[in-house]
């Protein structure tokens, strides 16, 4: 019973870190990582080899295999880790671009299928389907492995390595890095129009996760001293992927929880079943439990046990949840405080200059999808410190437009340039991070994150807001991040939202939501802000009050480009305008000068 | 050469069978936005159900195929209407379809093994003789599954291009809301494609399993693999794609089987599906969607 106790301590201890990597890649980067088994497969493979002899001197040859360098501890078990971390490497090129996340997550499962297949018939590398087997033991020439002291103090040591793993997880996903990296899970199109480079974040994060897998592979193959393919088939990710949705996506305590409850009590209550007389029922029925554990947990509860608890950051106790109510209720967002906001100050705006250069420029600037050009060679000019309108029937192509010159959408042809540089292939999150930040048409809040989450995670610069920096902890970036939220705070005042800081943000009214997300956009402190129709479905009182402060960042040295459909509001508040129609600048000028045009007249009857 | 042809002979009838399979898969991800797991496991069940009614119902194989048939229809319409549609009416994200596919594809196969177990089942049915041509060598039986392919995809392309079904199917592939808005009854249609994939996928399940000649209850647990390649390779949702791409993929491995080593006739596949993920994620001649 002891030596069963010290077991189950062990195989605890492994499926926990397993689990706490797998949320942290997939509860809180968003990375379906189905391939994780393979980063654990690595690390057992990797420490049973370091730590064995060479296969032909060892236990007479039977068993063939790579290496064999006859490692002293705890060099295996390093090796194991750095092992998970490098195979995470070639897989950064199915979640580093915008690949939808769940033709990434089948390209993984898939390649654990076949690295699996692969081991099994290729004897020379892991000895094939047989497996490695005699896998010595950590220390075991200085105590007796079979001993019972042996085996709590391996067990031991396991737990200590999960309660690391479990404090080196917190202190990343807790940093400002962490916001990031739930800001491009909740949406990721978004993130990378603020600045945040998905490539890096995702690496880090898969990295992080294959190290820790290694590692639990590791303990695991010293405790068991044998590894086979047997053991790491495509679906043991499932029940990985099933303990942290049961558990809590997002929760580490919840993964932890996942781990204790699926992968090791199955396996456990199983044990204490009765002999049947049909051997293979009992797994076949552990299987379809496991299935309609991760059904019926998504449907009734999709946030786990321990669901994602809520960041306050406002220090203030008791939370407003917005009350949902109808779209009237924008019209009593009272924007009263906004006027005595010192936008200079608050978006270290540069001082207003009077000439109006062009900062942002496009020439020839053609877009085709599947044949269909949408956009096809407009040349136009963002002169600075100016509130330029974008106009068009729907369809003429200016969404289109400005995704690409912010960077969402690559152009077929044309140039983009910017301060006088060209910028026409820098990738969208560098020309955020360069000053070029927009917003989008469609809702774009960063649902699970707080309102006030949503504001800060925008700021650049900040020094918790990348992998090494979150790993030198809150003292590292503690101060700062006090000084952001408090800017972003100011700022809420301003809107008149200070109230719902620490609700989330994905339940706020839609006039609330534009409101949060120019906010958003504002602290990311753009020189050139292009915004894409920032007042549909707002109340029309509303429209103004945003338009009068668009008017007064223009006047504190902004420049701004707005894509609208309200006739109204460009006549208020725009000055240049530009018409595109069906994918063409068909004119620009005043909105006087426009109104004289008969061409601009009638696409507008006509479109 | 020889090999190859006879290779090539393998290649084709593996072609026939992922092109059933594949077209319905894609249809499926096509109109719904679903990648179904869970596929793999209703071919399987649908495959047994033809077994019971060949062996316990003492039904030709060739008849009993249709309740594999009906069977695929059924199980499919029931997974997407009780299943998919309603975690999709919540706005999730793909991702969580997916692994709810997973879900559904363990419950499937696995409730299969608990029920059959772990033994091998083969159906009662004759190879006939077997034909040599080109260099080729087949059976008559995987010739009338040839058959069968050539004429089931024939029906598929009189569906899709000439009813008023197939042009609603494809409308709504495009552009579901703008199909919706035009008139066309989208949850109608959606159920009819799953219906007529399932019917598919429980062919494609049977005709699977009487090639292979001997088969278990986690047979097609790793077919999803070549699935995946034959449809990224022609176009997420593109049943011509598909067609082609299980062309590709079949006579692909097959021939570097004879070539290679049979242990590692999937790495291709596998090396495929990865290229076109990484390079060409819609395909060959596939759609890239607007904004």
């Amino acid at each position: 019973m002891a030596f069963y106790i010290a077991t189950i301590i062990v195989y605890g201890a492994v499926d926990s870190m397993a689990c706490l990597a797998l949320n942290a890649e997939f509860g809180f980067a968003g990375l379906s990582n189905f391939g994780f088994i393979i980063f654990q497969a690595v690390g057992a493979y990797v420490a049973a080899i370091l730590s064995m002899g060479g296969w032909k001197t060892s236990n007479a040859g039977f068993q063939q295999y790579v290496l064999g360098w006859h490692l002293p501890f705890p060099l295996p078990w390093i090796g194991a880790a750095l092992a998970g971390g490098l195979l995470a490497l070639p897989f950064v090129f199915l979640v580093g671009k915008r690949l939808r996340g769940d033709f990434a997550a089948v390209g993984l499962l898939v390649s654990a299928v076949l690295l699996n297949q692969l081991v099994t018939n290729f004897v020379p590398l892991f000895n094939g389907a047989a497996g490695i087997s005699l896998v010595p033991a950590p220390f075991q020439g200085f105590f007796n492995p079979q001993g019972l002291q042996y085996q709590f103090a391996y067990g031991g040591v396991a737990v200590v390595l999960c309660v690391l793993v479990y404090f080196l997880l917190r202190r990343m996903t807790e940093s400002p890095y962490g916001r990031s990296l739930r800001a491009m899970r909740d949406n990721d199109i978004v993130a990378d129009a603020l600045g945040k480079n998905l490539r890096v974040q995702r690496t880090s994060m898969m990295v992080l996760g294959g190290m820790i897998a290694g590692l639990s592979g590791a303990v695991l193959v010293g405790f068991i001293n044998l590894w086979s393919p047997g053991a790491w088939g495509y679906a043991e990710t499932i029940v990985l992927f099933a303990a942290v949705i049961v558990g809590g996506a997002g929760n580490h305590k919840g993964a932890v929880l996942g781990a204790i409850l699926v992968p090791l009590g199955f396996e456990e209550i199983t044990r204490f079943l009765p002999p049947l007389s049909n051997p293979a029922l009992v797994p076949a029925l552990e299987w379809v439990a496991i299935g309609l554990l991760i059904i019926l947990f998504l449907w009734f509860r999709p946030n786990g046990i321990l669901p994602e608890r809520r960041r306050i950051l406002s220090g203030v106790i008791g939370v407003i949840e917005p009350v949902p109510t109808g779209d009237d209720s924008d019209a009593l967002i009272n924007l009263g405080k906004i006027d005595q906001m010192d936008f200079r100050s608050l978006l270290n705006l540069e001082t207003a200059s009077t000439s109006h250069d062009v900062i942002l420029l496009s020439e020839n600037l053609t877009r085709a999808f599947n044949g269909v050009t949408v956009v096809a060679d407009v040349s136009i000019e963002i002169q600075r410190g100016r509130l330029t309108g974008i106009i068009g029937p729907n369809g003429a192509g200016k969404s289109t437009t400005l995704a690409m010159l912010a960077g969402t959408l690559a152009p077929t042809s044309g140039r983009i340039m910017y301060e006088g540089r060209d910028i026409t292939s820098m990738p969208s999150h560098e020309r955020a991070r360069a000053g070029i930040i927009r917003t989008f048409q469609l809702a774009s809040e960063f649902k699970r994150l707080t309102v006030l989450e949503n504001l800060v995670s925008a700021i650049p610069r900040q020094q918790g807001d990348t992998f090494w920096g979150a790993a030198r902890g809150r003292r590292f970036w503690g101060q700062e991040d006090k000084v952001n939220i408090e800017r972003a705070q100011e700022m809420l005042e301003g809107f008149g939202l200070s109230q719902y800081a620490d609700s989330y943000a994905g339940g706020l009214s839609g006039g609330q939501r534009r409101l949060v997300e120019i906010m958003r956009a504002l602290l990311a402190e753009p020189k050139v802000l292009l915004l894409d129709e920032p007042m549909a479905g707002v109340h029309p009182s509303l429209a103004h009050k945003i338009g009068d402060q668009l008017t007064r960042l223009v006047d504190s040295g902004m420049t701004i480009a707005m894509v609208e459909h309200e006739l109204a509001i460009m006549d208020a508040f725009c000055d240049p305008v530009i018409v595109l129609a069906e994918g063409r600048v068909l004119a620009q000028g005043t909105m006087a000068e426009l109104r004289a045009n008969e061409e601009v007249v009638e696409a507008y009857l006509v479109g | 050469m020889s090999v190859f042809l006879s290779s090539l002979g393998f290649g084709l009838i593996t072609a026939a069978v992922l092109a059933i399979a594949t077209v319905g898969f894609t249809l499926q991800f096509a109109v719904t936005n679903v990648l179904n797991l869970a596929y793999g496991s209703v071919m399987i069940n649908s495959a047994f159900v033809t077994y019971y009614l060949n062996i316990h119902a003492h039904l030709n194989a060739w008849v009993a195929l249709i309740g594999g048939v009906v069977t695929g229809a059924i199980v499919s319409y029931l997974i997407n209407r009780f299943i998919f549609t309603p975690f999709q009416r919540r706005q999730l994200p793909p991702i969580t379809i997916v692994i709810v596919a997973l879900g559904v594809d363990l419950c499937g196969t696995f409730g299969l093994q608990a029920i059959v177990g772990g033994s091998y089942f083969s159906y009662k049915q004759s190879f006939g003789r077997e034909w040599h041509f080109l260099g080729m060598y087949l059976s008559t039986l995987q010739l009338t599954i040839i058959a069968i392919a050539v004429v089931v995809l024939g029906l598929i392309h009189w569906l899709l291009k000439y009813t008023k079904l197939g042009k609603a199917m494809r409308a709504t592939s495009a552009n579901m809301n703008l199909a919706r808005n035009s008139g066309v009854r989208t949850q109608w249609v959606i159920s009819t494609t799953w219906i007529i994939s399932g019917g598919l996928c429980g062919l494609a399940g049977t005709v699977f399993a009487m090639d292979t000649g001997v088969f278990v209850a986690t047979s097609a647990q790793l077919y999803i693999v070549l699935l995946l390649a034959a449809m990224f390779l022609g176009g997420p949702g593109e049943p011509y794609g598909a067609m082609l791409g299980a062309l590709t993929i079949g006579v692909a491995t097959e021939v570097s089987a004879a070539f290679i080593n049979p242990e590692y006739k999937e790495v291709i596949a596998f090396l495929v599906l990865l290229g076109m993920l990484t390079f060409r994620p819609y395909g060959i001649f596939g759609k890239e969607k607007t904004l």
